[in-house]
């Protein structure tokens, strides 16, 4: 069944037939219309799921940890502000092995109070322990909420949905709401391996020494390197059923290319059309979207960038004191290829609090990348200094 | 808040008036008909009254519709984190104790995301005006359940309506240990509004003002029949609390009560049968936490000679 709906409301939808038990979740702009259709869902009957309301994200995270532990299937969605108020429980969601999914609408952190698209509430969450999937369409959107769940729980790690704000969370495009049948196909109920159950008691969160603290830590780590592998084989059956799949990265129009840029996000699609446009005039250039940050999908990027003379990393979000996160993970991921292989990476940091960026400005970063002779940072800032 | 302004005890070195225009800050973006515009009038008439120095007055506030208040007064403004209004006015105040606060939170803000907060700065009792503008929902946020929100009332969280009682915050904050200035009032009551916030303000201590505001977008039924049948009111009078003569025409429950006696302040707040305006209760005698903060007795100069003076009895 296709709808045209809004980014939020294909994630509500990929909830909904995912068939989610326990949702809780506080308002937050420009998340608030995912929960909002998921309390309508509850209260209609379209989702038999318990919506817990609470005072805070924190409370928010803190009732899916317990819901989770408890075995059932759990869901959450924020942003920003409330995202980094939840921070201490997404390590605790993390260590706890818990597979719960949250969706955040990337909206840039606050002081300035701005409620526009911004990279830096999630990549700010980077080392809590969560696998990270950004998303570039609606359809994705739907299609990553519903994988994601089957990831989490394959793999026992929490998994967080990311979706730009307002360019997907309030703008409509037509969405394949995938049939009830064939999810359910896809994902079966969840049978939690280890959970709260009186019948079996055991605690959970005890105290953990020096002598076997490393292991679990090892035991998370090694989660997430079966993640590179087990992302991609859910992606797969999920295509097998829908023909819809994306990987954990994408490569757009990358053979022979020379330019490579590499995004995340909606600036993906801007940047499709700027590939095409000069394609067209037979430029060798090519695409490469990061869609999974955590893991890092190091072989992969340097197997699909190793090769190129140059490569332009759009970064809208930015580590103060560093670079932009994406082209500082990427360039480190070039380490290991031989120096006769390996590009010149160009950082630019863009786009933050919600600035837009246009064909134009993508087009002028082609050409910067191109004539200049190196860069001269390794964070070059679009519209502030170029 | 005590009104022990350096520009009321001594003469002033500039001999400026301020009048209301003088804290005006930038135009106020609420929407037409809402509540906060006339808190923010009232609250404007008091500091031209108490002659408050715009550069020594504070108003710190969270996240929400009303707390956009601080960007319409022309002071110092901290317009901060939703539901921390209250941990960075106490920052604020115990360093600078010569400031006059003014917190401004919503009901969300206050009871929600910041409730504990709002336990311990009752508690701690530092000398300051809490304002909590209580509209019964998330406002800025547009409609979700807010922990005032009325058992039944339908929002965008809970469509089939609020499923708990509403959390009555009078009642709540008389519970707290320490409690020294717990007060009502409503917006559509300009007068009493402004007699409330004087009161508060005048008293030394923490004090805590509920103010019924309304949301004509989201909430515009709630106090609809209150505000138009006067009868629903009840104003609490006391010359400890707050007397507003001018209203007994239109405002004929009237009762006395004592805010010092905290028996009869908590049976009143309990009572759902009509809107209870006043001072439910008022102890100047409560510690204070920033009493508790002490000035080291010597200097570390006089400590050295001290010091010195043990060690010479051991001399070898
Ligand atoms: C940590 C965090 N979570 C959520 C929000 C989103 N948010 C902003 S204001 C608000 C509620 C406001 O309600 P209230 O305090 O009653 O103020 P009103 O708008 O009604 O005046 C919410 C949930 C936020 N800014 N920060
Ligand atoms: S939404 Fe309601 S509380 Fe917010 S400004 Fe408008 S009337 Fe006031
Ligand atoms: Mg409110």
């Amino acid at each position: 069944m296709k709808k045209v709906m809004i980014g939020n409301h294909a994630v509500s939808w990929g909830v909904q037939r995912s068939r989610v038990e326990v949702i809780s979740a506080y308002p937050i702009t420009p998340q608030t219309q995912i929960v909002e259709e998921l309390s309508d869902m509850c209260a209609d009957g379209r989702l038999p799921a318990r919506y817990i309301k609470v005072e805070s994200e924190h409370s928010a995270m803190a009732a899916c940890i317990g819901a989770s532990a408890a075995g059932v299937r759990t869901f959450t969605a924020t942003s920003a502000q409330g995202l980094a108020l939840m921070h201490e429980l997404l390590h605790w969601a993390a260590g706890g092995r818990l597979p719960i999914v949250m969706a955040d609408v990337n909206r840039a952190m606050a002081p300035g109070w701005n409620i526009w698209t911004d990279q830096n509430d999630s990549l700010s969450q980077r080392d809590t322990g969560w696998i990270q999937l950004y998303c570039e369409t609606n359809q994705e959107v739907f299609d990553t909420t519903v994988q994601a769940f089957r990831l989490a729980e394959q793999i026992n790690l929490p998994v967080m949905i990311i979706l730009d704000a307002f360019f997907l969370s309030h703008t409509s495009e037509p969405v394949d709401l995938t049939d009830q049948e064939i999810v359910d196909e896809f994902l079966p109920q969840r049978v939690a391996q280890y959970k709260l159950d009186p019948s079996d008691p055991h605690a959970f969160g005890a105290l953990v020494r020096p002598d076997a603290y490393m292991e679990m830590r090892w035991q998370q780590q090694e989660a997430m390197r079966d993640t590179l592998r087990v992302m991609p084989e859910v992606d797969e059956a999920w295509g097998a059923l829908t023909g819809r799949r994306y990987g954990a990265i994408e490569e757009y129009r990358t053979e022979d290319a020379e330019l490579l840029l590499v995004t995340s996000g909606t600036i993906t699609s801007t940047a499709r059309h700027v590939v095409d446009a000069r394609r067209s005039s037979g430029e060798k250039i090519g695409l490469v979207k990061i869609k999974m940050f955590r893991p890092f999908p190091t072989a992969l990027l340097r197997s699909a960038l190793a090769g190129a003379d140059r490569v332009a990393v759009l970064d809208r979000n930015i580590s103060p004191g560093h670079g932009g996160i994406f082209a500082e993970e990427t360039r480190s991921a070039l380490y290991d290829v031989p120096l006769e292989d390996r590009p010149t990476l160009f950082g630019y940091v863009l786009g933050l609090g919600g600035r837009d960026v246009t064909p134009s400005v993508i087009e002028a970063i082609v050409d910067r990348t191109r004539e200049a002779e190196a860069p001269e940072r390794q964070d070059l800032w679009v519209g502030v200094e170029l | 808040m005590s009104g022990h302004s350096c520009s009321l005890l001594f003469p002033v070195e500039d001999d400026r008036e301020y009048s209301m225009s003088d804290y005006q800050g930038a135009q106020a973006r609420w929407c037409p008909g809402c509540g906060d515009h006339s808190v923010l009038t009232a609250t404007q008439r008091l500091l031209a009254s108490e002659q408050l120095k715009p550069e020594e007055t504070v108003f710190v506030s969270g996240i929400g519709c009303s707390s956009r208040f601080p960007h319409y007064v022309s002071s110092y403004g901290f317009h901060g984190i939703h539901g921390r209004a209250l941990p960075v006015a106490t920052g604020i105040k115990l360093h600078r104790p010569d400031l006059h606060v003014f917190v401004v939170m919503g009901d969300g803000d206050c009871t929600s995301i910041g409730a504990a907060h709002w336990l311990h700065a009752t508690r701690y009792n530092v000398d300051m005006v809490a304002l909590m503008l209580d509209n019964n929902i998330y406002g800025l946020t547009k409609m979700q359940t807010s922990p005032t929100t009325p058992e039944g009332y339908r929002s965008n969280t809970q469509p089939m309506g609020s499923f708990l009682p509403a959390l009555n915050p009078i009642e709540a904050t008389l519970g707290v240990t320490n409690a020294s200035f717990v007060a009502q009032t409503a917006e559509w009551m300009p007068a009493h509004l402004y007699a409330t916030l004087e009161a508060a303000y005048k008293h030394n201590g923490f004090s805590f003002v509920r103010i019924l505001q309304r949301c004509p977008v989201f909430t515009g039924d709630i106090y609809q029949d209150a505000v138009r049948n006067p009868d629903m009111i009840e104003m609490l009078e006391h010359p400890d609390g707050v007397e507003v003569p001018d209203l007994h025409q239109i405002y004929q429950n009237i009762s006395r009560h004592d805010p010092r006696n905290m028996d009869a302040a908590r049976e009143l707040a309990e009572k759902m049968d009509r809107i209870r305006v006043g001072v439910f209760f008022r102890d100047e005698s409560r510690p204070r936490y920033e009493e508790t903060r002490h000035l080291p007795l010597h200097t570390t100069d006089e400590k050295i000679g001290i010091l010195n003076e043990e060690l010479d009895k051991y001399a070898v």
